[in-house]
């Protein structure tokens, strides 16, 4: 397992405490589950994902994530609707373990309060966070 | 690292190799590799995987009242084993709970061993010991003094003939649960396997994974070496180390219980491990008086363990809030969940990856499975739902999970 130190941890997006990131393009905010969390769980082999149309506020569960060990709930950082959902995740769940912030992206969500991203930690809050 | 952890001698192999690793029995060992859980399970269902077991605890027994100590406080009857022999079985207490399940090997009618769980060494000993009462019997708890490392898959044979001398002779004749050797050098049979640099071990036909393979026991100082040694034959074979996440998915998928998880809260009785009770030929009662037999009757709060088999790999978290549902009824909760990504379903059959004749372009995607513990007797093929909060998954009650498992077949076969 990687230290803490060697994470993958972009400086372009936001954190949240459950390990999930989130990145907001021209009014949509794409989500995943970052370095950390992808290490942890070891090798994903199913993505629950929701519907596109889906409403959901900050911190409800929109879905999760398998290994072969354990079942992991996903949290909305932001409230909003999703836009669209990761498809490639059916085929190829390995792609959250292998590029969780490019290829490995879960869903894009249109938010309902540009706000919230605000309230999210940035890379240092959540090194912070990790180091306890 | 909790550095409270206790830590086997090939911890550092672990860690250099990136292994995640947890608290399991007190030990810090490694949950998978690099290579992940599901290539690893996969491993040793196609070729071959290792695996570090020297958390677990072996107990020797030895006197003229051995065998009586031990057949009074195990369920197996250990009237007819022989020498060189081992058997699976159960230590129960008065109530009929399991205390921990375990290996009995017989050395000769005076000298016994038993491997139990991680960390169960004290607690069995001390067991024996109170049981012990007059009978000459020395109880030693081997704890922390005894290494192994398991090598489970259809090329275990061949690439353990690299590592140790006179392989045709260690593997001409060696039945299931057999074993020979000793890891103690002055100790009887210590001559007959022996690593390529001399190194005794205990040779054991027998693991946890259900596939054909084999337990060694050896001096702790030596494993760092024989492990390298297994790893390197075997690269031509595509061998990998293996974490407790592959075990536990492979055991799982082997229909075999987890100490303390599946078995140990409830009565020994009414779960898929008949094999390990004393019964009759015509099942109506033991063939031996033993400890916790006397608890072992049909009561009305009765509780049953059954396997059973999900639509698809996907899987619910163990323990007492998964709910077991039958019609919408609250009838248990899940002992055991974890996925066997070497088997899958087809037409209304679980497959494994080691099925003879499969259709070229069948696709093994895995299957959740496991055990649940219910108030009432289910046939196989009961249709249940397993339901943790939002999430629910439908699954079947089965005889048996992974099919085509190689554990009990001739080692010629794998020669």
């Amino acid at each position: 397992m990687k230290e803490i130190n060697d994470l993958n941890l972009p400086e372009d997006v936001k954190y949240t405490k459950d390990h999930e990131w989130a990145k907001s393009e021209e009014g949509i905010v794409t989500i995943g589950i970052n370095d950390y969390a992808q290490d942890q769980l070891g090798e994903i082999v199913f993505v629950e994902l929701p519907e596109v149309g889906d409403t959901f506020s900050a911190e409800d569960e929109f879905g999760s994530v398998e290994s072969v060990k354990a079942v992991s709930e996903l949290y909305m950082p932001i409230s909003g609707e999703v836009a669209a959902v990761n498809e490639n995740l059916e085929d190829a769940p390995e792609l959250v373990n292998e590029d969780c912030y490019q290829g490995g992206w879960i869903i894009k969500v249109k938010p309902s309060d540009n706000a919230e991203m605000n309230a999210l930690m940035d890379k240092a809050a959540y090194l912070e966070m990790l180091k306890g | 690292m909790n550095t409270c952890l206790k830590t086997t001698p090939l911890h550092q192999w672990h860690l250099a190799a990136g292994a995640n690793m947890a608290d399991f029995g007190g030990y810090d060992m490694p949950l998978w590799y690099g290579t992940g859980v599901k290539n690893e399970h996969l491993a040793v269902l196609k070729s071959a995987g290792v695996f570090d077991t020297s958390h677990m605890a072996c107990i020797t027994v030895d006197g003229s009242d051995a065998f009586f100590l031990l057949n009074y406080c195990f369920t197996r009857d250990l009237t007819s084993l022989k020498q060189g022999r081992c058997v699976y079985g159960a230590f129960l207490d008065e109530k009929g709970h399991c205390l921990d399940d375990a290996i009995v090997y017989k050395f000769s009618d005076t000298s016994y061993m038993v491997c139990v769980n991680a960390g169960m060494g004290k607690t069995i000993a001390e067991h024996l010991e109170d049981h012990k009462k007059q009978k000459n019997a020395d109880i030693i708890d081997l704890s922390g003094k005894i290494a192994k490392m398991d090598v489970q898959g259809v090329n275990a044979a061949r690439i353990l003939s690299k590592v140790i001398q006179s392989p045709d002779k260690v593997f001409d004749h060696m039945p299931y649960f057999s074993f020979k050797g000793h890891f103690d050098a002055g100790h009887a049979g210590a001559e007959t396997v022996k690593c390529n640099d001399g190194t005794p071990v205990l040779l054991s036909r027998s693991g946890y994974t259900g596939e054909f393979g084999f337990e060694i026991f050896l001096a702790p100082q030596a494993i760092v070496a024989l492990w390298k040694d297994v790893l390197a034959a075997g690269d031509d074979y595509g061998i990998t180390a293996c974490g407790l996440g592959a075990r536990d998915s492979l055991r799982a998928g082997a229909c075999l219980p987890l100490s303390h998880q599946d078995i140990g809260h409830y009565k020994f009785m009414n779960h898929p491990w008949d094999f390990a009770l004393p019964y009759t030929a015509d099942k109506t009662g033991f063939t031996k008086d033993f400890l916790g037999a006397d608890a072992l009757v049909p009561e009305e709060n009765d509780v049953y363990v059954f396997p059973f088999a999900g639509e698809s790999l996907r899987k619910v978290a163990a323990g007492e809030n998964t709910g077991v549902f039958e019609n919408e009824q609250r009838i248990g909760h899940v002992l055991t969940c974890a996925t066997d990504m070497g088997i899958t379903w087809h037409n209304s059959r679980i497959v494994s990856i080691a099925t003879p004749n499969l259709p070229e372009n069948i696709k093994i995607k895995g299957i959740a499975c496991g055990f649940v513990m219910v108030t009432k007797h289910l046939e196989p093929g009961t249709q249940l739902t397993l339901k943790e909060g939002k999430r629910s998954i439908n699954v079947t009650i089965v005889k048996d999970i992974r099919p085509d498992r190689t554990a009990r077949k001739k080692l010629s076969h794998f020669i």
